[in-house]
């Protein structure tokens, strides 16, 4: 049995002591991590990465991949107390709380994808927003925001921000005079989602980088839409890029977690949120999460091949009114998306012909699907918008952000692309029928 | 944490500015807006620490006791100035105690200054219009030694900038722009 203890990031260093100096004379500097300064993956391809990156084999068995470390504490020795004392518990292992193996894998995992020099786990989607965001402002701040935001986090800004002293002006993400005309003089962030829910509009985040930029604002942007095959949000000068890892990041539609990656002067800023506000990821969790990470680019892959196909056949069905996808010539966005993401998702809307109760006819014929809430699992999901998602809203605000009646949310899973495509014609052929008949 | 200060966030922040200096400039504004009488409130107006916004959502008042024809609700234009300097060697002492290892257990700051106030009131004499002169004495409790503290205590100063903003010519630019009420 190894007596050699991983304590936790051993390039992390006290600051040197010089009796008699200056703080100009502390050495300690900012390095990526932790971890990731061992480790540099910088070159390799994206599956490689999303394969090795973060993940440690057990050093003292042999066993391959991360083990659970499902512990609540850690025994603590020179080097814990050290870094209690000198401020960087960050890059040692105290409490899991604090940090632990198993999410530090899905950490450095995530953070190798992104680009990132530094990520942080967190229990849900919301977890990290809310730590992400509440980092970056102080009392009295103003936040400009999408005006269609995920409810969680529309939630955020209009229910919390208030409470806190905290204001948040919300805009269309397409209208950029408007973003840049909504800045207050206490205006600390822009929050703003890569590709939106549930109309699929691709988000002009150069633009949003250079009012950030030109007003000394952090640009957060919400990219669970557009994970790192498709679009490495860092790369366009954004700060922060935050996930609901229950999505495409996991794939399985198994667990809820969140992420946040970023430069490792913001995301030490959001670690003690993560500690204040405890949506720490538990390390079983975690371990789910990494090991829905390794295929996170060959499931984009069959998400993209499935979904394409899938929505050049729904656009030349009868039943269809219109198709939005990003990667379709037909999408208003499409030379954006060209020019910003990658790749395409799984993530298809459509419109039928005879509105929502047609759409609602649709889904109980359609086999395959699932009809539930969510996005990028392995499974197709559908919903409607109109019953689940945008409920609370009336028909005329939902169509006045681009949800018209017979708007159906789709993800498409892995699942073969003829073998979906079948299910819906037989599907739509029904609804069309009976529309017919009518 | 030594004396609740991040040592290694001290340290990156200096080692990012050495890299970065913009990230070291840091822009301040207050406003000053006169209530009534002697007595104004100020208001912070948002800091720039580097190029990043920072809220600033603080505001206090500044009055003069009644015996100077005020209603004595706030500390005077004179005691906050104290108070800046003192605040502002208090954060250079704690943070050099902080870098060299020195844990503080009490740490206080007795200021005093006497003015005459003939020169605010232009009675012809020699006396200037401000402080001549401010006293303090620092009353410091922690594991350092005399010679520790006392070399830390030159140097707080050395490097506090409210501190050499008052020991040092400033140069003092402003402008008005007035309205004429015509009735």
């Amino acid at each position: 049995m190894s007596k050699k203890r991983l304590y936790g990031d051993a390039n992390s260093k006290s600051a040197s002591r010089n009796v008699g100096g200056w703080i100009k004379d502390l050495d300690r500097a900012r390095q990526s991590g932790p971890f990731l300064e061992a480790h540099p993956m910088d070159a390799m391809g994206m599956s490689t990465k999303a394969v090795h990156a973060g993940t440690h084999d057990d050093a003292r068995t042999g066993a391959v991949g991360t083990p659970i470390y499902q512990t609540s504490t850690f025994i603590l020795h020179e080097e814990t107390y050290e870094s209690i004392e000198e401020g960087f518990g960050r890059d040692r292992f105290i409490y899991t709380r604090y940090g632990n193996p198993s999410q530090w894998a899905v950490q450095e995992k995530l953070a190798s994808l992104e680009g990132a020099e530094s990520a942080l786990v967190f229990s849900s989607g919301m977890a990290a927003i809310s730590a992400a965001v509440l980092a970056m402002v102080d009392v009295g701040a103003h936040v400009v925001a999408a005006s269609d935001l995920y409810g969680g986090t529309y939630n955020l800004f209009n229910q919390e921000f208030p409470s806190l002293g905290m204001s948040a002006t919300l805009i269309d993400s397409y209208d950029i005079e408007a973003i840049e005309a909504a800045i207050l003089p206490n205006t600390q962030i822009l929050y703003f989602e890569t590709i939106t829910n549930p109309v699929l509009k691709v988000v002009d985040i150069p633009a949003l980088v250079d009012i950030a930029r030109r007003h000394n604002l952090r640009l957060i942007v919400d990219s669970t839409f557009a994970p790192p095959p498709v679009m490495k949000p860092l790369e366009l000068g954004v700060d922060l890029v935050v996930h609901s890892a229950s999505k495409y990041l996991n794939g399985h539609s198994d667990l809820i977690a969140g992420a946040v990656c970023g430069s490792r002067k913001l995301i030490d800023m959001i670690w003690p949120r993560l500690l204040n506000y405890g949506g720490q990821l538990d390390p079983h969790a975690a371990f789910l999460l990494e090991r829905g990470l390794k295929t996170l680019d060959i499931r984009m892959k069959a998400h993209e091949k499935s979904a394409t196909a899938l929505a050049e056949f729904l656009e030349t069905h009868p039943a269809v009114d219109k198709v939005v996808y990003p990667m379709l010539p037909s999408h208003p966005d499409h030379a954006r998306a060209k020019e910003l993401m990658k790749m395409g998702t799984g993530n298809v809307t459509f419109f039928v012909k005879g509105g929502d109760q047609a759409a609602l006819k649709l889904m109980d014929h359609l086999h395959l699907p699932k009809q539930a809430t969510s996005l990028g699992g392995i499974e197709s999901l559908i919903s409607l918008p109109f019953n689940s998602s945008q409920s609370t809203m009336t028909s005329r605000q939902r169509a006045d952000i681009g949800i018209h009646t017979g708007c159906v949310r789709l993800s498409v899973g892995i699942e073969d692309a003829d073998d979906l495509i079948a299910d819906f014609d037989q599907a739509l052929n029904a609804i069309y029928q009976m529309k017919g008949a009518a | 944490m030594r004396n609740n200060i991040p040592t290694a966030a001290l340290s990156e922040f200096i080692n990012e500015v050495s890299e970065t200096p913009e990230e070291g400039l840091m822009s301040y504004g207050i406003e000053i807006d006169w209530e009534t009488g002697t007595r104004a409130k100020t208001s912070t107006k948002p800091m720039l620490v580097g190029p990043h916004k920072v809220s600033r959502s603080f505001s206090w008042k500044a009055d003069e006791p009644r015996q100077l024809m005020g209603n004595n609700h706030g500390p005077n234009p004179q005691e906050l100035l104290l108070s800046g300097l003192g605040s502002c060697m208090m954060v250079a002492f704690v943070a050099g105690a902080t870098a060299e290892g020195i844990q503080l257990e009490s740490v206080k700051i007795d200021f005093d200054g006497t003015l005459d106030l003939r020169g605010f009131m232009g009675l012809g004499t020699n006396a200037g219009v401000g402080f001549p002169e401010i006293n303090y004495v620092i009353d410091v409790v922690g594991d350092g030694t005399p010679e520790q503290f006392e070399e830390l205590h030159r140097k707080a100063v050395k490097h506090s900038p409210n501190a050499q903003t008052i020991v040092n010519p400033v140069a003092l630019t402003g402008e008005i722009i007035s309205k004429q009420i015509e009735d």
